[in-house]
């Protein structure tokens, strides 16, 4: 029986791991070691309100020391961690001194992918609250901010710079941006928001180099174009920090390896959130998942399951997006799909697009339309076949398509 | 002393199942599962997404904008280990009746509290 659990990892997983671990009972010691200097806190808001000035460092606390001392979770912030010995499970850190448990989590995330080759000190990418801060402090009226990247993060980074008053270029590598996640047709839906708005959008384009200027940074792409602004931020994926488990010999392949009740290669050894390249029952494959619903599910999981109450995690992925006036959201795990039915107007931006595999619904994609994604994670958790005309027709209620249990 | 205020027909919110009603200064969202009725403040306390338009799963309201899941008799939400304001309901020959008194009826985890926010 485990009487003792560390965690590996300040952020959502580690915060929500331990307060499970609490409310369920856990009354072994827990031991949560962060390398950041800060209070474990919530991520989201860094691309959104945060960005916008309408949320303060404070807001984004997740646990503070006060709760940590009445749960008597020891809190090690601003500490990295430098090994793990898997056998004996003692996880050594960079101030020398070292935490043994029997069971450890891995919460690690993840860190954001890098321009190769680009030094500039105004480029920036977002993951933290330093990032976050740097990029605020930034955007101001008539400040010019470079986005690279048109996923949700950099969509996001654009709106919200856009909303504090900045003039915003995206530069995107695809020729739509979100081409793979939404498709062509809705991916250009989605640029057009950003266009509406003011945003430049550029497509097609690949950075190729960044040059320090007197007062700012000029941009350049392989096709030669020259963009000139005060920051460029960028959003273009992260890479799973499993490095610490690769070495501990825990099976690492796109993040670290776990089972639907979040368990690693090696006995008594978890991970959960963006690090955890985990075996999904719905979708009969391995998936990564880099979002906060997730975070926060499966660090549950992983807290049950270090206490041997364990349930398969099954849970449908769900993800969320807020642009200038929009409420974007994706449920589901759909990378390639057979037949896309839109419910509703791609024209007034408010619809639900299903993506379904051989008939089966594997994703769906929102605007404006939270109360349809509830039921499309029903229709994906059941793995349901509705007629795509009765998914596409207004007239009918979307629980009626959802297969009775 | 706050008296119970009609608000609907229980024939017009077994129709919709939900529904959005003004009382004074409070928009309250009704909604019906099989017999009984359920009153919450229709302003969603996490980022002001109106719950009336979202989706009745399981005993809760599922808000339309981030997905958090109220229980509809007492507006805790066990994730976010925070609590919508309720109103007392009633339904009387064929009509719903609220108190549009706000109340706050779960402080934390296992405690209920009986007092108005």
């Amino acid at each position: 029986m485990t009487r003792s659990v560390a965690i590996i990892g300040g952020g959502q997983v580690a915060a929500v791991a331990a307060r499970t671990l609490r409310r369920r009972g856990f009354d072994g010691a827990i031991t949560v070691i962060g390398d950041e200097p800060h209070l474990p806190y919530q991520r989201p808001p860094l691309s959104k309100g945060f960005l916008q000035g309408r949320e303060q460092s404070g807001d984004l606390i997740l646990i503070d020391e006060p709760w940590c001392s009445d749960n008597a979770v020891d809190l090690r912030i601003g500490v990295a961690v430098t090994g793990l010995d898997a056998f004996s499970r003692r996880v050594g850190l960079a101030d020398g001194s070292s935490v043994r448990a029997d069971s450890v989590l891995f919460a690690t995330g993840g860190r954001p992918r890098v321009l190769p080759g680009i030094t500039s000190e105004r480029v920036v990418y977002l993951r933290t609250i330093d990032h976050a801060i740097r990029v605020r402090d930034t955007l101001q009226p008539g400040s010019r901010l470079i986005t690279v990247g048109g996923g949700f993060i950099g969509a996001e980074i654009a709106a919200s710079a856009h909303i504090a008053g900045a003039d915003v270029t995206m530069i995107e590598m695809l020729d739509v941006p979100l081409k793979r996640a939404l498709g062509h047709e809705l991916g250009e839906v989605c640029a057009q928001i950003h266009r509406d708005h003011g945003v430049t959008v550029l497509t097609g384009e690949f950075v190729e180099s960044v040059r320090d200027v007197t007062d700012g940074v000029v941009v350049r792409t392989a096709a030669g174009r020259e963009v000139e602004g005060d920051l460029v931020v960028v959003g273009v994926g992260i890479e799973p920090n499993a490095e610490i488990a690769a070495t501990a010999n825990v099976s690492v392949d796109n993040g670290i390896v776990v089972d639907e009740f979040c368990r690693t290669s090696v006995d008594g050894i978890f991970a959960a959130g963006d690090v955890a390249n985990h075996d999904h029952p719905v979708f009969g494959a391995r998936v990564r998942v880099e979002h906060f619903d997730n975070a926060n599910r499966q660090a549950a999981a992983a807290a049950m399951s270090i206490m041997g109450r364990r349930a398969a995690y099954d849970n449908v992925h769900w993800f969320w997006s807020d642009q200038y006036e929009f409420n974007l959201q994706y449920a589901g795990h759909a990378p390639v799909w057979t037949q896309a039915v839109i419910r509703g107007s791609v024209t007034a931006r408010s619809f639900t697009v299903f993506y379904l595999q051989d008939g089966v619904v594997k994703g769906a994609f929102a605007i404006d339309r939270g109360e349809e994604i509830v039921w499309a994670k029903e229709l994906i958790a059941a793995r349901a076949t509705p007629d795509p005309a009765k998914l596409a027709d207004e007239d009918l209620d979307l629980e009626g398509l959802v297969p009775l249990t | 002393m706050t008296d119970w205020v009609p608000v609907t027909a229980v024939r017009e919110l077994q129709r919709r199942k939900k529904s959005l009603v003004q009382v004074g200064d409070e928009s309250i969202a009704l909604f019906m599962v099989g017999e009984r009725v359920f009153a919450l403040r229709d302003v969603c306390i996490h980022e002001q997404r109106s719950l009336s338009k979202g989706a009745i799963l399981r005993g809760r309201v599922v808000c339309p904008g981030h997905q958090w899941q109220f229980d509809l008799e007492t507006g805790w939400v066990e994730e976010q280990e925070r609590c919508q304001p309720t109103y007392d309901v009633k339904v009387k020959d064929g009509t719903v009746y609220v108190v549009p008194v706000p109340r706050i009826r779960v402080t934390d985890a296992g405690s209920a509290v009986l007092g108005s926010q």
